[in-house]
Protein backbone atom coordinates (compact mmCIF):
# COMPACT_ATOMS: atom_id res chain seq x y z
CA UNK A 1 0.00 0.00 0.00
CA UNK A 2 1.53 3.29 -1.06
CA UNK A 3 -0.51 6.06 0.54
CA UNK A 4 -0.15 9.72 -0.35
CA UNK A 5 1.58 10.30 3.00
CA UNK A 6 4.11 7.57 2.24
CA UNK A 7 4.75 9.12 -1.16
CA UNK A 8 5.20 12.52 0.45
CA UNK A 9 7.76 11.09 2.89
CA UNK A 10 9.61 9.41 0.04
CA UNK A 11 9.56 12.72 -1.82
CA UNK A 12 10.99 14.51 1.23
CA UNK A 13 13.65 11.79 1.70
CA UNK A 14 14.51 12.02 -2.01
CA UNK A 15 13.89 8.33 -2.70
CA UNK A 16 11.11 8.75 -5.30
CA UNK A 17 11.97 8.02 -8.92
CA UNK A 18 11.70 10.82 -11.49
CA UNK A 19 8.28 9.96 -12.92
CA UNK A 20 6.66 9.51 -9.49
CA UNK A 21 8.34 12.71 -8.33
CA UNK A 22 6.89 14.73 -11.22
CA UNK A 23 3.42 13.23 -10.69
CA UNK A 24 3.53 14.05 -6.99
CA UNK A 25 4.77 17.59 -7.60
CA UNK A 26 1.77 18.10 -9.89
CA UNK A 27 -0.56 16.79 -7.15
CA UNK A 28 1.01 19.09 -4.55
CA UNK A 29 0.57 22.06 -6.86
CA UNK A 30 -3.02 21.18 -7.77
CA UNK A 31 -4.45 19.94 -4.47
CA UNK A 32 -4.37 22.37 -1.50
CA UNK A 33 -5.08 19.54 0.96
CA UNK A 34 -2.03 17.58 -0.23
CA UNK A 35 0.02 20.77 -0.19
CA UNK A 36 -0.92 21.40 3.47
CA UNK A 37 -0.10 17.78 4.32
CA UNK A 38 3.25 18.14 2.54
CA UNK A 39 4.08 21.35 4.41
CA UNK A 40 3.21 19.71 7.75
CA UNK A 41 5.45 16.74 7.02
CA UNK A 42 8.22 19.05 5.88
CA UNK A 43 8.03 20.89 9.21
CA UNK A 44 8.09 17.63 11.17
CA UNK A 45 11.06 16.53 9.08
CA UNK A 46 13.02 19.69 9.91
CA UNK A 47 12.17 19.39 13.62
CA UNK A 48 13.40 15.78 13.57
CA UNK A 49 16.56 16.87 11.82
CA UNK A 50 17.23 19.48 14.50
CA UNK A 51 16.68 17.02 17.35
CA UNK A 52 19.42 17.11 20.00
CA UNK A 53 21.36 14.04 21.02
CA UNK A 54 21.46 13.02 24.67
CA UNK A 55 24.66 13.58 26.60
CA UNK A 56 26.18 10.80 28.72
CA UNK A 57 27.76 11.59 32.09
CA UNK A 58 30.89 13.77 32.27
CA UNK A 59 33.05 10.80 33.24
CA UNK A 60 31.91 8.64 30.33
CA UNK A 61 35.09 8.85 28.21
CA UNK A 62 37.29 8.39 31.26
CA UNK A 63 35.30 5.32 32.37
CA UNK A 64 35.57 3.80 28.89
CA UNK A 65 39.33 4.46 28.74
CA UNK A 66 39.81 2.92 32.18
CA UNK A 67 37.98 -0.25 31.08
CA UNK A 68 39.88 -0.28 27.81
CA UNK A 69 43.22 0.02 29.63
CA UNK A 70 42.59 -3.40 31.18
CA UNK A 71 42.29 -4.98 27.74
CA UNK A 72 45.21 -6.01 25.54
CA UNK A 73 45.95 -3.40 22.88
CA UNK A 74 44.37 -4.25 19.52
CA UNK A 75 46.90 -5.12 16.84
CA UNK A 76 46.37 -5.13 13.07
CA UNK A 77 45.53 -8.67 11.89
CA UNK A 78 48.51 -8.68 9.53
CA UNK A 79 50.96 -8.57 12.42
CA UNK A 80 49.00 -11.16 14.36
CA UNK A 81 49.70 -13.94 11.81
CA UNK A 82 52.74 -15.87 12.93
CA UNK A 83 54.88 -16.74 9.90
CA UNK A 84 56.35 -19.75 11.72
CA UNK A 85 52.90 -21.38 11.66
CA UNK A 86 52.68 -20.85 7.92
CA UNK A 87 56.15 -22.35 7.41
CA UNK A 88 55.30 -25.33 9.68
CA UNK A 89 52.13 -26.10 7.69
CA UNK A 90 54.02 -25.74 4.39
CA UNK A 91 56.84 -27.95 5.67
CA UNK A 92 54.37 -30.62 6.75
CA UNK A 93 52.85 -30.83 3.28
CA UNK A 94 56.25 -30.87 1.56
CA UNK A 95 57.39 -33.66 3.88
CA UNK A 96 54.20 -35.66 3.21
CA UNK A 97 54.74 -35.35 -0.54
CA UNK A 98 58.34 -36.46 -0.20
CA UNK A 99 57.34 -39.53 1.86
CA UNK A 100 54.71 -40.52 -0.72
CA UNK A 101 57.16 -39.97 -3.57
CA UNK A 102 59.86 -42.04 -1.85
CA UNK A 103 57.39 -44.84 -1.19
CA UNK A 104 56.28 -44.88 -4.84
CA UNK A 105 59.92 -44.95 -6.01
CA UNK A 106 60.75 -47.80 -3.70
CA UNK A 107 57.80 -49.84 -4.90
CA UNK A 108 58.52 -49.20 -8.58
CA UNK A 109 60.25 -51.83 -10.77
CA UNK A 110 63.12 -50.27 -12.67
CA UNK A 111 63.68 -51.86 -16.07
CA UNK A 112 66.38 -50.80 -18.53
CA UNK A 113 65.69 -52.38 -21.98
CA UNK A 114 68.06 -55.21 -23.06
CA UNK A 115 70.01 -55.21 -19.93
CA UNK A 116 66.93 -56.73 -18.30
CA UNK A 117 67.98 -55.19 -15.07
CA UNK A 118 64.93 -55.69 -12.95
CA UNK A 119 65.31 -54.85 -9.44
CA UNK A 120 62.70 -54.66 -6.87
CA UNK A 121 63.69 -52.77 -3.88
CA UNK A 122 62.31 -54.47 -0.89
CA UNK A 123 60.62 -52.25 1.60
CA UNK A 124 58.22 -53.89 3.95
CA UNK A 125 55.76 -51.33 5.24
CA UNK A 126 53.70 -53.87 7.17
CA UNK A 127 56.21 -53.80 9.96
CA UNK A 128 55.27 -50.17 10.61
CA UNK A 129 51.48 -50.63 10.49
CA UNK A 130 51.18 -52.17 13.92
CA UNK A 131 48.17 -51.69 16.23
CA UNK A 132 50.33 -49.36 18.37
CA UNK A 133 51.03 -46.98 15.44
CA UNK A 134 47.34 -47.05 14.58
CA UNK A 135 46.40 -46.12 18.17
CA UNK A 136 49.00 -43.34 18.24
CA UNK A 137 47.69 -42.02 14.93
CA UNK A 138 44.06 -42.09 16.11
CA UNK A 139 45.00 -40.51 19.44
CA UNK A 140 46.81 -37.65 17.67
CA UNK A 141 43.74 -37.16 15.45
CA UNK A 142 41.51 -37.03 18.50
CA UNK A 143 43.73 -34.44 20.20
CA UNK A 144 43.82 -32.25 17.05
CA UNK A 145 40.05 -32.60 16.69
CA UNK A 146 39.50 -31.55 20.32
CA UNK A 147 41.80 -28.53 19.86
CA UNK A 148 39.79 -27.39 16.83
CA UNK A 149 36.48 -27.99 18.63
CA UNK A 150 37.72 -25.96 21.59
CA UNK A 151 38.79 -23.09 19.32
CA UNK A 152 35.44 -23.19 17.51
CA UNK A 153 33.42 -23.11 20.74
CA UNK A 154 35.56 -20.30 22.17
CA UNK A 155 35.03 -18.24 19.01
CA UNK A 156 31.29 -18.87 19.13
CA UNK A 157 31.09 -17.95 22.81
CA UNK A 158 33.13 -14.80 22.11
CA UNK A 159 30.74 -13.75 19.31
CA UNK A 160 27.73 -14.13 21.63
CA UNK B 1 45.87 24.45 13.73
CA UNK B 2 45.87 20.69 14.19
CA UNK B 3 44.06 18.84 11.45
CA UNK B 4 41.18 16.67 12.57
CA UNK B 5 41.88 13.01 11.90
CA UNK B 6 39.20 10.86 10.28
CA UNK B 7 37.80 7.78 12.03
CA UNK B 8 39.84 5.50 9.77
CA UNK B 9 43.07 7.40 10.45
CA UNK B 10 42.46 7.19 14.17
CA UNK B 11 41.81 3.45 13.93
CA UNK B 12 45.01 2.93 11.96
CA UNK B 13 46.94 4.85 14.63
CA UNK B 14 45.38 2.77 17.42
CA UNK B 15 46.21 -0.47 15.61
CA UNK B 16 49.74 0.80 15.05
CA UNK B 17 50.24 1.08 18.81
CA UNK B 18 48.62 4.31 19.97
CA UNK B 19 45.67 3.11 22.10
CA UNK B 20 45.27 6.52 23.78
CA UNK B 21 43.79 7.85 20.52
CA UNK B 22 40.74 5.70 21.17
CA UNK B 23 39.57 8.45 23.54
CA UNK B 24 39.12 10.72 20.50
CA UNK B 25 36.91 8.13 18.80
CA UNK B 26 34.87 7.70 22.00
CA UNK B 27 34.38 11.45 22.38
CA UNK B 28 33.34 11.74 18.75
CA UNK B 29 30.67 9.03 18.89
CA UNK B 30 29.62 8.83 22.55
CA UNK B 31 26.58 11.10 22.30
CA UNK B 32 25.10 9.17 19.44
CA UNK B 33 25.85 5.72 20.89
CA UNK B 34 24.41 6.84 24.22
CA UNK B 35 21.25 8.22 22.57
CA UNK B 36 20.80 5.02 20.61
CA UNK B 37 21.27 2.93 23.76
CA UNK B 38 18.73 5.15 25.51
CA UNK B 39 16.20 4.43 22.74
CA UNK B 40 16.43 0.74 23.63
CA UNK B 41 16.81 0.84 27.39
CA UNK B 42 14.59 3.88 28.16
CA UNK B 43 16.76 4.45 31.21
CA UNK B 44 19.90 6.62 31.54
CA UNK B 45 21.85 4.31 33.86
CA UNK B 46 21.27 1.28 31.64
CA UNK B 47 22.00 3.33 28.52
CA UNK B 48 25.32 4.45 29.98
CA UNK B 49 26.25 0.86 30.82
CA UNK B 50 25.27 -0.32 27.31
CA UNK B 51 27.21 2.50 25.64
CA UNK B 52 30.29 1.85 27.76
CA UNK B 53 30.14 -1.88 27.06
CA UNK B 54 29.70 -1.12 23.38
CA UNK B 55 32.89 0.99 23.24
CA UNK B 56 34.90 -1.66 25.11
CA UNK B 57 33.65 -4.36 22.70
CA UNK B 58 34.48 -2.16 19.72
CA UNK B 59 38.00 -1.61 21.08
CA UNK B 60 38.59 -5.34 21.54
CA UNK B 61 37.34 -6.09 18.03
CA UNK B 62 38.96 -3.09 16.35
CA UNK B 63 41.42 -5.28 14.44
CA UNK B 64 38.51 -7.15 12.82
CA UNK B 65 36.86 -3.95 11.56
CA UNK B 66 36.76 -4.17 7.76
CA UNK B 67 37.56 -0.66 6.71
CA UNK B 68 35.24 -0.90 3.71
CA UNK B 69 32.20 0.49 5.57
CA UNK B 70 31.78 3.48 7.87
CA UNK B 71 33.09 3.05 11.41
CA UNK B 72 29.84 4.56 12.72
CA UNK B 73 27.73 1.87 10.98
CA UNK B 74 29.93 -0.84 12.51
CA UNK B 75 29.69 0.84 15.92
CA UNK B 76 25.89 1.08 15.73
CA UNK B 77 25.71 -2.64 14.89
CA UNK B 78 27.64 -3.32 18.09
CA UNK B 79 25.36 -0.94 20.01
CA UNK B 80 22.29 -2.76 18.74
CA UNK B 81 23.58 -6.25 19.64
CA UNK B 82 24.92 -5.03 22.99
CA UNK B 83 21.57 -3.43 23.84
CA UNK B 84 19.71 -6.59 22.87
CA UNK B 85 22.02 -8.77 24.97
CA UNK B 86 21.73 -6.36 27.88
CA UNK B 87 17.94 -6.37 27.75
CA UNK B 88 17.89 -10.16 27.49
CA UNK B 89 20.18 -10.41 30.50
CA UNK B 90 17.91 -8.14 32.49
CA UNK B 91 15.20 -10.65 31.68
CA UNK B 92 12.87 -8.00 30.43
CA UNK B 93 9.77 -9.40 28.91
CA UNK B 94 10.20 -8.74 25.19
CA UNK B 95 6.48 -8.76 24.69
CA UNK B 96 6.05 -5.88 27.07
CA UNK B 97 8.96 -4.03 25.41
CA UNK B 98 7.37 -4.35 22.03
CA UNK B 99 3.86 -3.78 23.19
CA UNK B 100 3.36 -0.19 22.34
CA UNK B 101 -0.08 -0.05 23.89
CA UNK B 102 1.28 -1.06 27.30
CA UNK B 103 4.01 1.55 26.94
CA UNK B 104 1.52 4.22 26.02
CA UNK B 105 -0.74 3.32 28.93
CA UNK B 106 2.20 3.48 31.32
CA UNK B 107 3.17 6.85 29.95
CA UNK B 108 -0.39 8.07 30.26
CA UNK B 109 -0.46 7.14 33.90
CA UNK B 110 2.83 8.77 34.70
CA UNK B 111 2.46 11.94 32.66
CA UNK B 112 0.20 14.58 34.03
CA UNK B 113 0.90 17.54 31.81
CA UNK B 114 -1.54 20.35 31.50
CA UNK B 115 -1.65 23.42 29.30
CA UNK B 116 0.53 25.42 31.70
CA UNK B 117 3.27 22.78 31.62
CA UNK B 118 3.36 22.85 27.83
CA UNK B 119 4.39 26.46 27.89
CA UNK B 120 7.51 25.61 29.87
CA UNK B 121 8.65 22.97 27.44
CA UNK B 122 10.10 23.39 24.00
CA UNK B 123 9.44 21.25 20.94
CA UNK B 124 12.52 19.08 21.62
CA UNK B 125 11.19 18.01 24.98
CA UNK B 126 7.93 16.91 23.40
CA UNK B 127 9.75 15.21 20.58
CA UNK B 128 12.02 13.31 22.96
CA UNK B 129 9.00 12.32 24.99
CA UNK B 130 7.14 11.13 21.90
CA UNK B 131 10.20 9.22 20.65
CA UNK B 132 10.50 7.66 24.10
CA UNK B 133 7.00 6.28 23.70
CA UNK B 134 7.80 4.57 20.42
CA UNK B 135 8.84 0.94 20.16
CA UNK B 136 12.63 0.61 20.59
CA UNK B 137 13.21 -0.38 16.95
CA UNK B 138 11.15 2.56 15.65
CA UNK B 139 12.91 5.01 17.95
CA UNK B 140 16.31 3.64 16.91
CA UNK B 141 15.46 3.88 13.20
CA UNK B 142 14.35 7.51 13.55
CA UNK B 143 17.50 8.35 15.52
CA UNK B 144 19.79 6.59 13.05
CA UNK B 145 18.10 8.19 10.05
CA UNK B 146 17.99 11.75 11.33
CA UNK B 147 20.98 11.98 13.63
CA UNK B 148 23.30 9.16 12.59
CA UNK B 149 23.68 10.26 8.97
CA UNK B 150 22.98 6.66 7.96
CA UNK B 151 21.38 5.55 4.70
CA UNK B 152 18.56 3.00 4.69
CA UNK B 153 21.11 0.34 3.66
CA UNK B 154 23.43 1.24 6.53
CA UNK B 155 20.56 1.25 9.05
CA UNK B 156 19.57 -2.18 7.71
CA UNK B 157 23.15 -3.37 8.27
CA UNK B 158 23.21 -2.01 11.82
CA UNK B 159 19.83 -3.46 12.81
CA UNK B 160 20.16 -6.69 10.82
CA UNK B 161 17.20 -5.91 8.57
CA UNK B 162 16.57 -5.46 4.85
CA UNK B 163 16.67 -1.85 3.56
CA UNK B 164 13.08 -2.21 2.33
CA UNK B 165 11.94 -3.28 5.79
CA UNK B 166 13.73 -0.24 7.21
CA UNK B 167 11.96 2.00 4.68
CA UNK B 168 8.55 0.67 5.71
CA UNK B 169 9.44 0.80 9.40
CA UNK B 170 10.70 4.38 9.08
CA UNK B 171 7.46 5.43 7.47
CA UNK B 172 5.41 3.70 10.18
CA UNK B 173 7.64 5.16 12.90
CA UNK B 174 7.11 8.70 11.61
CA UNK B 175 3.37 8.12 11.42
CA UNK B 176 3.30 6.88 15.00
CA UNK B 177 5.51 9.73 16.13
CA UNK B 178 3.14 12.21 14.56
CA UNK B 179 0.18 10.57 16.32
CA UNK B 180 1.97 10.63 19.64
CA UNK B 181 2.94 14.27 19.19
CA UNK B 182 -0.64 15.08 18.37
CA UNK B 183 -1.74 13.20 21.47
CA UNK B 184 0.84 14.94 23.67
CA UNK B 185 0.21 18.40 22.34
CA UNK B 186 -3.37 18.02 21.27
CA UNK B 187 -4.25 21.30 19.58
CA UNK B 188 -0.81 22.80 20.09
CA UNK B 189 0.83 20.41 17.65
CA UNK B 190 -0.04 22.58 14.70
CA UNK B 191 1.55 25.62 16.26
CA UNK B 192 4.61 23.68 17.33
CA UNK B 193 5.26 22.17 13.93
Amino acid sequence: MNTIEQQLWEYIDGTLDDSAKKALEAKIAADPEIRTQYEDLLKLNSVLGALDLDEPSMSFTRNVMESVALEPAPIALKTKVNTRIIYAIGGFFVLSLLVILTYVCLQAKISLGDFNLTKKLEFNLDQYFTPTTLYVFLFADLVIGLIFLDQFLRRKAHKN
Amino acid sequence: MEQKLTDLELIQNILAGEPAQYALLVKRHQRFVFTLALRFSKNREDAEEIAQDCFVKAYKALATFKQTSKFSTWLYTITYTTAMTFLRKKRLDTDSIHNEETLLQLENHTSSFNANDYEKLDSHTFLNQAIGQLMPDDAAIITLFYKGEQSLEEIGEALHMEPNTIKVKLHRARQRLKEKLQYLLKDEVKELL
